[in-house]
Formats: structure tokens, C-alpha cells, sequence
């Protein structure tokens, strides 16, 4: 039983790491709801530094006395990323704590969402992932 | 002095063909491009100066949406409305899909993301940071464009100076590119296409493209649009890659202990798999 459990979960795992890394391509965001922002508090599993999208999965919970799980963050390129200030893809490690605001997938029966702003709990360092905050030559 | 730069040009490019092999009646001149010489050289330092890297007024690219829409016929029109409404519901339709090109005009129209030029003689190429192969190839040299030249993503490109502004003209695009006002709305151009654009500084570090897109096809008259770009010179600012496909692909080590990219499936219009909700 407990070996099947294990199998499960492997699988589970598997197909998260499959399912966060599938990106393609140039998206609008209105699957997000940009009206709306949530709080996630928890510890970064990983951090998918890659193009098109770089994305966040944090375990960790919206409401106080949820059962912490899984969710999945995305922004824009690494590029952009970089110059929003602060980003690199040692930035974010696993087993980070952060606390996220994000605008939330419409979809109720997903976990995800659009991050708008990352604090690191232990140094307090935030990072934020607006490239329209760039709109002005000679920014440093 | 633009004018006369021209002039040189145009005058090697008729070297170039007075010196084919004349010798075989019939036989397909062959064109040559000249080595540039040292004076094609020096000529680059009186063009003005685009150096630096260029990120686009997207708040503007947002605006021009109802400000200054294309000239959609009908059955586009019936699209783009369409496409807006499921935009509007959460529902964002996939347009630029598996790390295609957003191609030629919708680069300059929708990008996200940071470009660069580079002048070189006979030729100014802006190079983009996305889609892994962003990059337009604008001939100075006073070529004509191809009778029929193989339709492509970013098309055939021509230009000259006139005074400190570039303007191009681009035809032989691919039908299939799009014509976008967003990420998530636009129609095919569905071929017929010819873009002409003016680029020059509107300030010292601000550049505008301004666009004309004559596309029959989809459009009832040229629609006329500026884009707006900004200069950064902050090192932070350089372009880096921007391989679009590599988040369509696993990182892994085979048996060997080699590093490779395993294919993993993934959504057309590039939605990620957000994990499924614990209740």
C-alpha cells in the first residue's frame, strides 16, 4: 500500500514537473484574474528559469489552516526578468520561503497564478515582475 | 549625406553587375556582393545613432487597441471582436503558438521584448531577443527586391536613409503571419502584404517606427500606426538569448551521463500546467 502511495506520488511529481515546464510561446495573461490579488506563503520547490516564461512552484497555503500544496507562479522571460532588478536564476532557490501576491488563474480547479510580487521571508528581499514599470530610456 | 552614401552604394552594386562573366550569352548573371571598403566603413559613423537597446511602450501598444485600430474588413473585423471577447471572459485565444515568429509586422506592433540594431555596410539588421531567431536582415545596398521572393516570417526588406530616418519597405511575408493588435488578437495577413515603415529618433532616446500596413487581404486601407521604443544603456539592458522552444523541453541525463533536453508535451498556446486544486 505504502509502495503504491510512493508510486503514486512519483507520478504525481512527474507530472507536475512536466506540466510546469510546458510553456510556449508569446500568451496574453487574461486567464489570470488581474482584479484580484492572493497571498501565498510557503517554500519554493523550484524555480524554471527558462524562455519563454520563467516560472515558481511554491508548496505552501493562501488561507491560514489550508493543507499546504502545491502552486505554480509564472512571469515573463528570463531577460526581462533581469532587468525588473534583483532576478537571476540563483535568486530563488528550493526550500526558500516566500511569501507571493499574485492574480489568480480564473480556473477554480487549478493552482496557479500570475506573481505580481515575491518577498524572501529570511532576508526580506522583494522581487517584482512588471516589465511595463520600464517605460522610460536611461533606467539604471 | 545620406543621399550620396546611397549613391556609393548604388554605384558599387552596378560594379558588382558590370562585373559578371559576360562571356556566355544565356548564362544567369551572377550578382556579387563587394567586399566593403574602408570608406563604406567610415560611412557608418555619419548615420545617426541607434546603439544601445530598445524596449517597447507596451502601455502604448495597449491603448492604440481602441485608439487606433486597424482597418479590419469585415470578416476580420467579426475575428478580432470575437477574439476580444473571450480575452475579456479569461478565455485568451493562442495566436502566436509553438514559438513561431510573431513575425513581420506584429514584432514591431505587439513584442514584448527588447531589440538592437546594427549597421554594417549595405545593410541595418535589428536583432530581437525572443522566438530564438528575431531578426530582420534590412538591405542598404540599393538592391531591388526579388521578383518573387520566397514568402518568410519577417519578408524582404529594402531600405535607404533619408536624412536620419530608415525607411523601409518589406514585402514576400507569409501569409500566415499575423497581423496583431495583442497577444491575444490578430488576423492572418493572409498574403498580399507590403509593409513600409520610417524609423528614426524622436528624441534622443526615444525611436518611433511608423508603420504603414497595406494588406488587401485583411485590411480595407493602409493602416498607418507609430510604436514607440526606448533606449537603455544600463548593462542590465543587454539583449540575451531567447531560445522560445526551450520551455517546451526537460532537461535530463541519459544513460551515457550526457546533459540533454527531453520533449515534454505541452499546451499550443503556451499556457502552463498549473497543478490541480487541493479540495
Amino acid at each position: 500500500m505504502n509502495r503504491r502511495v510512493t508510486m503514486l506520488g512519483l507520478v504525481a511529481a512527474l507530472a507536475l514537473v512536466v506540466g510546469v515546464r510546458s510553456v510556449a510561446a508569446h500568451h496574453s495573461t487574461t486567464m489570470f484574474d488581474h482584479s484580484k490579488t492572493v497571498t501565498l506563503t510557503g517554500t519554493v520547490v523550484e524555480l524554471h528559469w527558462v524562455n519563454p516564461h520563467v516560472s515558481i512552484l511554491v508548496h505552501g497555503t493562501v488561507k491560514d489552516g489550508d493543507t499546504p500544496s502545491d502552486w505554480l507562479l509564472e512571469m515573463t522571460s528570463p531577460g526581462n526578468l533581469v532587468r525588473a532588478g534583483g532576478w537571476s536564476r540563483t535568486a530563488v532557490k528550493p526550500g526558500d520561503k516566500v511569501v507571493i501576491e499574485m492574480s489568480p488563474l480564473r480556473d477554480p480547479d487549478k493552482q496557479g497564478g500570475a506573481l505580481k510580487k515575491l518577498t524572501m521571508v529570511d532576508s526580506g528581499l522583494v522581487l517584482t515582475a512588471n516589465i511595463r514599470a520600464q517605460e522610460q530610456p536611461g533606467l539604471e | 549625406m545620406r543621399h550620396s552614401m546611397a549613391a556609393l552604394s548604388l554605384a558599387f552594386l552596378a560594379v558588382a553587375v558590370v562585373s559578371v562573366d559576360a562571356a556566355e550569352p544565356g548564362k544567369k548573371q551572377t550578382v556579387i556582393n563587394p567586399p566593403p571598403t574602408a570608406q563604406d566603413w567610415a560611412n557608418l559613423a555619419k548615420l545617426p545613432d541607434w546603439s544601445g537597446v530598445w524596449n517597447p511602450k507596451i502601455t502604448d501598444q495597449d491603448a492604440q487597441i481602441k485608439t487606433n485600430p486597424p482597418p479590419w474588413t469585415a470578416k476580420a473585423a467579426a475575428q478580432i471582436d470575437h477574439m476580444f471577447a473571450e480575452e475579456k471572459a479569461g478565455r485568451p485565444p493562442p495566436v502566436f503558438v509553438e514559438c513561431l515568429p510573431e513575425a513581420m509586422p506584429s514584432w514591431m506592433l505587439i513584442t514584448h521584448n527588447a531589440m538592437e540594431f546594427l549597421f554594417t555596410p549595405g545593410r541595418v539588421t535589428i536583432l530581437g531577443e525572443s522566438d530564438g531567431n528575431r531578426l530582420r536582415r534590412i538591405y542598404t545596398d540599393g538592391r531591388a527586391h526579388p521578383d518573387d521572393p520566397d514568402p518568410t516570417f519577417h519578408g524582404h526588406s529594402i531600405g535607404h536613409w533619408e536624412g536620419d530616418t530608415l525607411v523601409v519597405d518589406t514585402v514576400g511575408i507569409r501569409p500566415q503571419a499575423y497581423i496583431a493588435v495583442s497577444e491575444a488578437a490578430g488576423v492572418p495577413n493572409n498574403g498580399d502584404m507590403h509593409i513600409i515603415e520610417r524609423i528614426h529618433l524622436a528624441t534622443p532616446d526615444i525611436l518611433h517606427d511608423d508603420l504603414e500596413i497595406i494588406a488587401p487581404k485583411v485590411l480595407t486601407q493602409p493602416w498607418k500606426t507609430t510604436r514607440i521604443f526606448f533606449r537603455q544603456r544600463a548593462r542590465k539592458f543587454d539583449i540575451v538569448e531567447g531560445v522560445c522552444l526551450e520551455g517546451s523541453f526537460a532537461e535530463k541525463t541519459d544513460p551515457d551521463g550526457n546533459a540533454i533536453f527531453v520533449p515534454i508535451p505541452h499546451q499550443v498556446g503556451g499556457n502552463l500546467y498549473a497543478p490541480d486544486a487541493k479540495r
